[in-house]
């Protein structure tokens, strides 16, 4: 992969990391480690925990998300992050927007290719 | 204005154009303030479309306004020009401050030529959330040491432990960041009141590769340094309590305190090593490793009381241990 195709898919990526995380702690919540872990396997998104935790932190900050810590059922205890009521309201919002975006997206690309 | 746009405007009653014309002028105002002036072209593409709505309209004053109303305010439309074409604000802390000719790469080293900030300087020296080790250097040309990366590294703390980095350390804890730092000078000053006396009046302060001294002082001199360097940390440490800057920046104060007390206490414990007749630096870089040790473990240490703080408050509400 080129430099240029690298720099243009982290472009994309910084704005999509933050849904992404939304997203998956819409499902349920999750701890640090265990969101790392998650948004890895997908390897598209290319995530590392030092994006991650930043982002964490940064919408903690903001209000969309809480953590807590809870005893685990292995080793010491961890801390939690989920979705606040706000961040839920956010999310939906941002999930609707994304969906208008990648209609138009398909809509666009598959006229490219003559689908 | 160019030919090209002064044919397109032709239609137009003059106050109409003087419209357009005044909110573009706002546009590229916007955009020099913003130091964003490879967007000029986009904004003079812009400019062209406006005419051209215009052309299908009366061209009246009121339909200038409505569509310059779509574009929005002309510094909102020059920051989002500014954005499309420099490409988002990253999210890392590193690059929160912003953009700045100021801070870059110079031949793939990072350069720094912002004046320091406390916050910066502290949140590069412990930014656990940052799993680099290496971070740009606060002030001049390549990197610093990050200790909270080192300490996640070693798997100390993890990197959300903490919200805010100490934010939740008790105060009696937060004092021993102040403490440490006062009786490491009180060990310099006894250094000093037990040596000074004895000491031969010309004494080595510097120090070359091998070992062996390579500059010579009055030991009164020999003083001058240690003591301003050391007079520095109190003086920042003690800034950084009176006006009661957020946790972060007195623990940072503290630590840097001690780092520079440290340098101070092993040059003076070499300078009389040396005239106690030591063939190497064998006190120096030992003190000062034992200085930077007890930095980060005195780090280390608040950011895991900061931590059991934290869990205090969260598990304690529901119940003790392992019933949950």
């Amino acid at each position: 992969m080129g430099n240029e195709t690298d720099s243009r898919l982290s472009q994309f990526r910084k704005g999509v990391v933050e849904l992404a995380i939304l997203a998956l702690l819409h499902s349920g919540e999750a701890y640090g480690g265990e969101i790392v872990e998650r948004l890895a396997s997908h390897p598209g998104l290319a995530i590392s925990a030092g994006t991650v935790y930043p982002l964490l932190s940064r919408l903690k900050k903001s209000g969309l998300i809480d953590s807590v810590w809870r005893e685990s059922p292995v080793g010491p205890p961890r801390k939690y992050y989920r979705l606040s009521t706000e961040g839920g309201i956010e999310f939906a919002a941002m999930a609707k927007a994304w969906d208008g975006v990648t209609d138009a997206m398909d809509d666009l690309l598959g006229e490219g290719a003559a689908r | 204005m160019n030919p090209q746009e002064r044919e397109a405007a032709g239609g137009l009653t003059p106050e109409s154009a003087e419209l357009v014309e005044t909110y573009f002028a706002r546009v590229h105002g916007a955009l020099l303030v913003a130091a964003a002036d490879e967007c000029e072209e986009t904004v003079d593409d812009l400019r062209a479309h406006v005419y051209e709505q215009l052309a299908g309209t009366a061209g009246t004053a009121a339909d200038v306004t409505r569509i310059l109303a779509e574009l929005g305010p002309p510094e909102a439309l020059a920051a989002q020009c500014a954005d499309v074409v420099s490409g988002p604000a990253p999210s890392t802390p590193e690059s929160r401050d912003g953009r700045s000719p100021l801070a870059g790469t110079l031949l793939g080293m990072p350069y720094e030529l912002r004046v320091p900030t406390a916050e910066r300087v502290a949140m590069r020296w412990w930014d656990p959330m940052n799993p680099n080790i290496l971070v740009p250097r606060v002030f001049g040309l390549g990197w610093d040491l990050n200790l909270g990366a080192v300490a996640v590294k070693l798997c100390l703390i993890k990197p959300d432990d903490e919200d805010t980095p100490f934010e939740s350390v008790p105060d009696r804890w937060l004092a021993v960041s102040a403490v440490l730092p006062v009786l490491m000078t009180l060990a310099l000053v006894t250094l000093v009141a037990l040596f000074q006396s004895a000491l031969p009046a010309q004494v080595a302060v510097h120090w070359g590769i091998s070992g062996a001294p390579d500059r010579f002082d009055s030991k009164e001199s020999a003083l001058i340094l240690p003591v301003i360097m050391t007079l520095i940390g109190l003086a920042i440490l003690g800034s950084a309590w009176l006006r009661r800057r957020p946790p972060l920046l007195r623990v940072a104060a503290g630590a840097l305190a001690m780092l520079l007390c440290s340098i101070s206490t092993a040059a003076y414990a070499q300078a009389v090593a040396t005239a106690y007749g030591a063939s190497d630096i064998g006190v120096l870089l030992p003190v000062m490793a034992a200085g930077l040790v007890l930095t980060f473990v005195m780090l280390v240490t608040l950011a895991r009381i900061g931590r059991a703080a934290e869990m205090r408050r969260d598990l304690d509400g529901t119940s003790k241990k392992g019933s949950v």
